[in-house]
């Protein structure tokens, strides 16, 4: 299959994925505005525990004492994360379900190709609901503001970051086409990011979620994106987090694309490649 | 007896057949670690169909008819074996094979409901490199064959069963493939459209288009009436192949006694009674339905009445002729409407038996 028709998969498949998802509206409502209901509690929680919008033990810990926009940055960020998650790694659970699964292994497209269509869906959806976040965040009086210098290196970080990312979840589509169980694993993965990843907390916090969490691409995106946008450090981060995010996209995208070849033969070997 | 093979043909001769199985060995390993069990589905498949033909698998539920079109549309890999389309091995060179293959298999699950015709043909011509006014004309050409025009653009969920059929039809032939898989094509539908798929099958895809076809059923009538040349398979292994006219013909008995019981009744002794060749037992519905295949039915009518009657009510009884199913019932021992599926325990049945 030649590049114009590999291309042809992907438009179609992201043009496929796109209509299914806005047959459902209210669930574009859900995603936009779930991940808001979500930090307030948490923005609750630290007023009560500190007593006002800023901490001088949090300032200590991240170098700004605004947990709020510490908190509202790491919404935003890890709903690439976890959208990804159950975009790209239930897509063939999905397909399974549908029962389309079989037409589309034994059509002469790689497997793969689709994939990187839902990807692709899944980033153009989550990138519209991130954005309308941001809209959301920055005329609010959270303390966080985006200007076009913040901006630019935020979108290089975080399209570094889901590079990588979404090479792991290829890897975790193949898997779920072995495990026939989505849900529990999903959120399992989720809570594994919320503890050694500092999306809610910094991991500075405990030795060993530091220790662990320097071996997750989110968290070195999240730490270079907060100093960008709350600290005005972008310069003297943002190229050596560029290069170890490069390196571990590297290895997740060839890791993801080896692991997912691999588990695709096995169902297919052991004949539970299309089941549900 | 297995139909002769003949010898592997190299990739892309122009007289290679059209499908080649030879000695294709499927196995599935089911259970937990220490209870695990191997299954046999397919069991040394071999048979080959010629460029054009109309050939049906035949065999009852869980013979492995669908275990193999899956490894034939490379959607399972088997264990042993080769499988060769046009010549070329459909796993060395499978993505050559899957373009000139068309898989339409049963059960209305298996499109977007939530797209239209249209949109779900659009998505799959792109899996096969189809695009621009080349996918257009190709797939108004064939919503217009099939019945589908009015309905093109509304969401697949308003249709009805023998509606999705039909776009699953258009999906199957859509990249025009040299080769296309029907895996029990009318089953579930109602009988008007299971009337319709097997006329557009014959007259349309076969006739016209001059398409080979392979056909899985488990319906008597259907493969009598469609197919050149019938393959037997049961329980994994391919038993016959012949054409429907010659099984018929090459029968050495005449007449099948088929008698209705209420119940279900012993059938063991009449099974055994003397000049009886085959014999099998349906219960279904409260009603077992014993067939014997014999020379005559009468030698045996009497004493089969006595012997069922014991207990039970007989609610009918009728001589036949031998109808495809009996020659099936006298070569394998095996009724159609048997379920010869493999039930090792609870962890579930054989994939690709007719669903999953």
């Amino acid at each position: 299959m030649g590049i114009d028709a590999t291309a042809g998969v992907i438009r179609a498949e992201v043009s496929k994925t796109l209509r299914i998802y806005f047959a459902y509206p209210v669930i574009v409502v859900f995603w936009a505005l779930f991940p808001m209901l979500w930090v307030v509690p948490f923005v609750f929680q630290g007023r009560a525990l500190v007593g006002s919008a800023s901490s001088a033990a949090f300032e200590q810990l991240t170098g700004s004492g605004n947990y709020l926009a510490f908190v509202l940055i790491g919404a935003m960020v890890s709903n690439f994360v976890f959208s990804g998650i159950w975009g790209v790694g239930n897509s063939l659970r999905e397909e399974t379900y549908w029962g389309t699964m079989e037409y589309i292994i034994v059509s002469p497209t790689n497997l793969l190709v689709v994939l990187v269509g839902k990807t692709l869906a899944e980033a153009l959806v989550t990138t519209g609901i991130v954005v309308l976040q941001a809209v959301i965040i920055s005329v609010l009086p959270f303390g966080i503001s985006f200007t076009v210098a913040k901006v630019l290196p935020v979108l290089l970080l975080v399209g570094l970051l889901m590079v990588g990312f979404y090479g792991f979840t290829i890897a975790f589509a193949g898997f779920t086409l072995l495990i026939k169980e989505v849900h529990g694993w999903t959120h399992t993965l989720e809570w594994v990011f919320f503890l050694f990843s500092p999306i809610r907390y910094p991991v500075q916090v405990n030795p060993v979620t530091q220790l662990v969490s320097r071996l997750i691409p989110l968290t070195w995106a999240l730490v270079a994106i907060r100093g960008i946008i709350l600290l005005n450090r972008n310069e003297v981060s943002l190229g050596r987090t560029v290069l170890i995010l490069l390196a571990m996209d590297a290895a997740l995208l060839v890791g993801g694309w080896l692991v997912f070849r691999w588990l695709e033969r096995k169902t297919r070997r052991d004949g539970t490649v299309a089941m549900h | 007896m297995t139909e002769p093979g003949s010898t592997l043909e190299p990739a892309g001769r122009e007289d290679a057949a059209a499908l080649e199985c030879r000695d294709v060995v499927k196995t599935f390993k089911r259970g937990r670690r220490l209870r695990r069990k191997t299954m046999k589905a397919v069991d040394g498949a071999s048979f080959s169909i010629r460029k054009g033909e109309l050939f049906g698998l035949l065999g009852p539920n869980g013979a492995g008819k669908t275990t193999l079109v899956r490894c034939i549309a490379t959607l399972l890999i088997p264990d042993a074996g080769s499988i060769r389309i046009l010549g070329r091995d459909v796993f060395k060179d499978s993505l050559w094979c899957r373009q000139r293959i068309g898989l339409l298999t049963s059960g209305e699950r298996t499109l977007y409901w939530k797209l239209s015709a249209r949109a779900n043909l659009n998505f799959f011509a792109a899996l096969y490199g189809l695009s621009g006014k080349e996918r257009d004309k190709r797939i108004d050409y064939l919503v217009e064959l099939l019945g589908l025009k009015e309905v093109e653009n509304e969401r697949l969920e308003r249709y009805s069963s023998g509606m999705k059929q039909k776009v699953s039809v258009a999906r199957a032939i859509l990249h025009d493939p040299d080769l296309i898989l029907l895996d029990e094509p009318s089953l579930g539908l109602d009988p008007q459209f299971a009337r319709f798929i097997r006329q557009f099958i014959r007259e349309e895809l076969n006739q016209r288009l001059g398409k080979t076809i392979l056909i899985t059923t488990h319906y008597m009538d259907e493969a009598d009436e469609l197919c050149n040349r019938i393959a037997f398979i049961s329980r994994g292994k391919i038993v016959d192949v012949k054409s429907p006219a010659a099984y018929k013909r090459d029968i050495p008995h005449t007449e099948v006694l088929e008698i209705r019981v209420q119940g279900q009744p012993d059938t063991r002794p009449v099974e055994t009674l003397p000049g009886v060749e085959r014999a099998s037992a349906e219960f279904k519905d409260g009603v077992t339905t014993v067939k014997l295949v014999l020379p005559r039915a009468e030698t045996a009518l009497a004493d089969a009445i006595e012997l069922l009657r014991t207990g039970s009510k007989i609610l009918g009884v009728d001589v036949k002729q031998p109808t495809l199913e009996d020659v099936f019932l006298y070569v394998t021992g095996t009724s159609l409407g048997a379920d010869t599926t493999e039930k090792p325990d609870e962890a579930g049945g054989r994939p690709g038996a007719d669903g999953h």
